[in-house]
């Protein structure tokens, strides 16, 4: 008899803590708010304007690593694998389980690191969504200012630098040809600045070829394809706004894990309900000694 | 020990000299100095022809490397201002020794000519009162 009451408390607690689990993550499952305090403000300087090719998102990605929202993620990543190994072997602890109320207690167990795990994925995808959107952000700062760079060129200014152009353009085409004819008829020989200026142009030259030559200095391109540096940064934007998007399916994903442990945890109440209310013993039937019919015999006899 | 006005003066004037920037011209208004010179030499009626095209001659050598100069002076690129506007509105005019030689003409007759003084322009004129 101790026995019985023992079990039918131990099995209420339960009832009672499934019953919690269960409103605890219903409650939590739409509101997605994580409790990432670290923060990444990347500043969208000149000096990231300038960088050639892929060394743009390379000095992003960089500053990403060395801030403490990084480090956050790296500590997330690690406790969301621990967690995910933990609810494997609770898995196979409860296929393996034999005796009923260790699968109980091991259910119960599966349902709170269920909702542990959900919740440390929330944080994990708030974190990289923060990623994205301020990648987004930044993307959309460089190439404002690149185009307000553009803009700042007036028709007439574009038109001058334009006739500039052309002028060296045509005097590049005619060098060899007055070189040939100065040289040849006049008397002095070439100048100081001409041969000087030969020289130090073959080594500009090869400086120029080495620099371009150089991996690191490569161009945008996109699929290989060579693309200029606006083209690019949209290219980056869209990248990130397709994480922005995925993120945003994962989190729905997540509700319904969340909803689906809430209704384990809610089918788990209700069978341990079951079992409880099943001990106690109450007698149903039309024969039962306090039916209000035995008693009449109480009234009509004197 | 006094330091005297004299000496304080003196001082002043050397902290002036010294802060003073130093006037230097550019590419382009050396080149513009030299080819005003060369016009002017081609213009000039107080000196025999002999004498005018051997100063030409090292007129165009200084010119060449001047011009040179200025067209690769990256400084100058979209530099509005209207010594510079000017210099590139026109090419034949500005850079006289390159423009010459691309249109086979010797330096005073590629400029008159720019100018709109050709021979035949000259022959056709008529002397008359204004």
């Amino acid at each position: 008899m101790t026995m019985t009451i023992t079990r039918t408390a131990d099995r209420q607690t339960r009832l009672l803590t499934a019953a919690v689990l269960a409103l605890a993550v219903l409650a939590a499952a739409p509101a997605g708010a994580a409790a990432a305090t670290e923060k990444w403000a990347p500043v969208a300087s000149e000096k990231l304007m300038r960088l050639p090719g892929d060394f743009l998102r390379k000095a992003v990605d960089n500053d990403f690593a060395r801030s403490g929202l990084a480090q956050e993620l790296v500590g997330l990543d690690e406790q969301v694998a621990l967690k995910r190994a933990t609810l494997a072997d609770l898995q196979r602890a409860i296929e393996r389980s034999g005796d009923a109320d260790i699968r109980l207690d091991l259910q119960h167990q599966f349902l709170s690191e269920k909702r542990n795990y959900i919740e440390l994925m929330r944080e994990h995808q708030e974190i990289r969504r923060r990623r994205a959107a301020t990648k987004v952000k930044l993307y959309e700062r460089l190439l404002a200012n690149m185009n307000r760079e553009r803009r700042a060129t007036t028709p007439g200014k574009a038109a001058f630098i334009a006739k500039q152009t052309a002028a060296r353009e045509r005097f590049e085409a005619s060098v060899s040809q007055v070189d040939a004819e100065i040289l040849a008829s006049a008397a002095a020989s070439q100048s100081r600045y001409a041969r000087e200026y030969a020289r130090n142009l073959t080594a500009v030259q090869e400086l120029a070829a080495a620099i371009n030559a150089h991996p690191m200095n490569a161009a945008p391109a996109i699929d290989g394809q060579p693309v200029t540096q606006g083209e690019y940064l949209r290219q980056l934007i869209a990248e990130n706004q397709g994480s922005l998007a995925i993120i945003s399916q994962e989190r729905a994903i997540l509700g319904h894990m969340a909803k689906l442990v809430s209704l384990d945890a809610l089918a788990l109440s209700e069978g341990i309900a079951g079992e409880v209310y099943a001990e106690i013993d109450i007698d149903d039937t039309d024969e039962a000694p306090n039916q209000v019919t035995s008693a009449v015999e109480f009234f009509t006899i004197r | 020990m006094t330091i005297s006005k004299y000496t304080l003066a003196g001082l002043a004037a050397a902290l002036l000299i010294g802060l003073a920037a130093p006037a230097s011209a550019g590419t382009l208004e050396n080149m513009e100095r030299e080819r005003a010179i060369m016009i002017e030499t081609m213009l000039s009626g107080d000196i025999g022809n002999n004498q005018r095209q051997g100063r030409l001659d090292i007129a165009r050598t200084r010119l060449l490397d001047l011009e040179r100069m200025v067209l690769r002076d990256k400084s100058l690129l979209g530099k509005n201002q209207p010594l510079v506007r000017a210099a590139f509105d026109n090419y034949d005019l500005t850079f006289v020794v390159h423009a010459s030689v691309e249109n086979n003409r010797s330096l005073a007759d590629h400029w008159l000519s720019e100018i709109g003084l050709s021979t035949q322009a000259i022959m056709n004129a008529r002397s008359g009162r204004r």
